[in-house]
């Protein structure tokens, strides 16, 4: 059975854009176009890593995750942050809200995928 | 009294917001060119734009004081009315960006979908995986074209080995004719021997007489046998003729069947290479199709990357948006420090670049913001990634 990845990304195309690569490799996508679309949409669904920006309108990447982690059902759940964002100081809010690693874009779709299968849960 | 595009009023008073307007202009044109980029030059035209505006406005026709306030409202109404424009088509301009790249990437999608249909349909034909595929199928049926063309010559053996057997029992028969001979052979000597003994029966006189009737009956008997000799005779030619003429049908049938044998191994051999031919030009091509698609994907890879472009310059003119958005509030508060203080001062670009950099969230948005002019961010290898 295929795995269930939450790309959360205030962009249609980069949404697109990382489904493709996602589904290309195997994996199941549901999309949030931003913090508070996807905690509405990972509700009562099984999701084993989110791929999530940082900077998006309602409720920015660093927020959801926090709020994420706060849900008993996804406290152990990978999440990736990919993110336009480099700077040091954000990375280590990313870290300290729970995310597992950080993905400068643009990415190559196989670095993604990297990521995403060393930290997918089984 | 002179006059300053059709006002009349002191040179100082007329002149001084247009002399601030063009030397502002020409200093952020110039910090533009000398690496501010084209916001600085955004700048520019607005200033120039108001001294123009003002040059025009009848209000200038007032005192200095009022022609400057008159000045810095009609600015401060110029920005109002202008930059909201600016903005609307910055956000328009990107929305339509994102909605074509987002159909642009669907596309990708679709193409990358069919391609992977293909290759799963092209995977069956060649001899990658599976009972299905076509290289499996010419294999099996190569094999059991083989055992049929094993099972047909096997019944052509037993048939020669039938055809010996009639051609032996030929070989009885002629013994059997042989054997008959013989009888009859015996049966004329015994007759003979009868006749021999019944001359010697009638030389004995009525002594004989009784020997004389058992050669007659000797005599009788070798008839007999001698019919009989013949009878069998005739029937072993007659079996004889008939075992020929089945050996002879047999062995034209033999024939007929070697002949077609040869015939149906040969078309099965041709049919299996022409089948052979067409299953290995399959796996080629479904080869070829799999490097071309694995290129294809390489491609659409690479594709990917491009597309996530977009999403980084969406980022930027939205930056820029909400600064332009900011500019109003920067000219309306010049103009109310003007009114309480009387100091006219040129607007601080620094408060909207400061404003504007406390947005960025890329590397080459500072390192333009710095006076860069061109810079290329690539895509971030597996090296580059931070695991937490």
């Amino acid at each position: 059975m295929a795995k269930t990845i939450l790309v959360v990304d205030d962009s249609a195309s980069l949404r697109q854009v990382v489904g493709i690569a996602l589904k290309g490799a195997g994996y199941d996508v549901i999309e949030g176009r931003d913090g508070a679309d996807a905690l509405t949409k990972c509700t009562g669904q099984k999701i084993h890593l989110v791929v999530c920006d940082v900077n998006m309108p309602n409720m920015d990447g660093i927020t959801f995750v926090k709020e994420f982690k706060k849900l008993a059902s996804y406290r152990f759940t990978p999440v990736i942050m990919l993110t336009t964002e480099s700077q040091e100081s954000k990375k280590e809010e990313g870290k300290a809200a729970g995310a597992k690693a950080w993905v400068v874009k643009p990415f190559k779709p196989e670095v993604l995928l990297g990521a995403v299968a060393k930290l997918v849960l089984p | 009294m002179k006059t300053i595009f059709g006002y009349e009023g002191s040179v100082n008073a007329k002149l001084a917001p247009l002399a601030i307007a063009l030397a502002g202009g020409a200093g952020t044109i110039a910090a533009g060119w000398s690496g501010w980029g084209w916001y600085t030059v955004l700048w520019a035209a607005l200033l120039l734009a108001g001294a123009v505006w003002h040059a025009y406005a009848p209000a200038a026709a007032a005192g200095g004081d009022t022609m400057i306030a008159s000045y810095l409202q009609g600015r401060e109404q110029f920005g109002a009315a202008v930059l909201p424009v600016w903005g609307r088509h910055m956000e328009n301009s990107r929305t339509q960006m994102e909605d074509a790249v987002s159909d642009l990437a669907g596309r990708f999608s679709s193409i990358v979908d069919k391609l992977d249909h293909a290759l799963h349909v092209s995977s069956l034909a060649g001899n990658q995986d599976g009972a299905q595929s076509m290289t499996a199928v010419f294999s099996h049926s190569e094999s059991q074209l083989a055992s049929v063309v094993a099972s047909m010559k096997s019944a052509l053996q037993s048939k020669q080995a039938m055809l010996g057997q009639i051609r032996d029992l030929e070989r009885f028969t002629r013994e059997l004719r042989d054997m008959a001979e013989g009888v009859a052979s015996i049966a004329a000597q015994t007759n003979l021997l009868a006749l021999n003994a019944a001359i010697e029966a009638a030389r004995a006189g009525p002594a004989g007489a009784g020997f004389a009737v058992v050669a007659q009956e000797v005599r009788h008997l070798s008839s007999r046998s001698a019919e009989t000799g013949r009878n069998i005779s005739q029937r072993v030619g007659q079996i004889s003729s008939a075992i020929l003429a089945a050996s002879h049908a047999a062995e034209q049938s033999s024939d007929a069947e070697d002949q077609s044998m040869q015939s149906a191994e040969g078309m099965i051999d041709s049919v299996l290479a022409d089948f052979r031919t067409m299953t290995d030009a399959l796996v080629q091509s479904s080869d070829l199709l799999k490097q071309e698609s694995i290129a294809i994907q390489g491609e659409v890879g690479e594709a990917l990357v491009q597309l996530q472009f977009q999403d980084r310059v969406s980022q930027v003119m939205t930056h820029v948006r909400e600064n332009l958005e900011l500019m109003p509030a920067v000219l309306e508060e010049n103009r109310r420090h003007y009114e309480a203080t009387g100091e006219l001062l040129a607007p601080d670009p620094a408060a909207l670049l400061d404003a504007l950099k406390s947005t960025y969230a890329m590397a080459e948005e500072h390192a333009v913001h710095g006076g860069s002019k061109h810079v290329a961010p690539k895509a971030a290898d597996a090296d580059e990634i931070t695991f937490f």
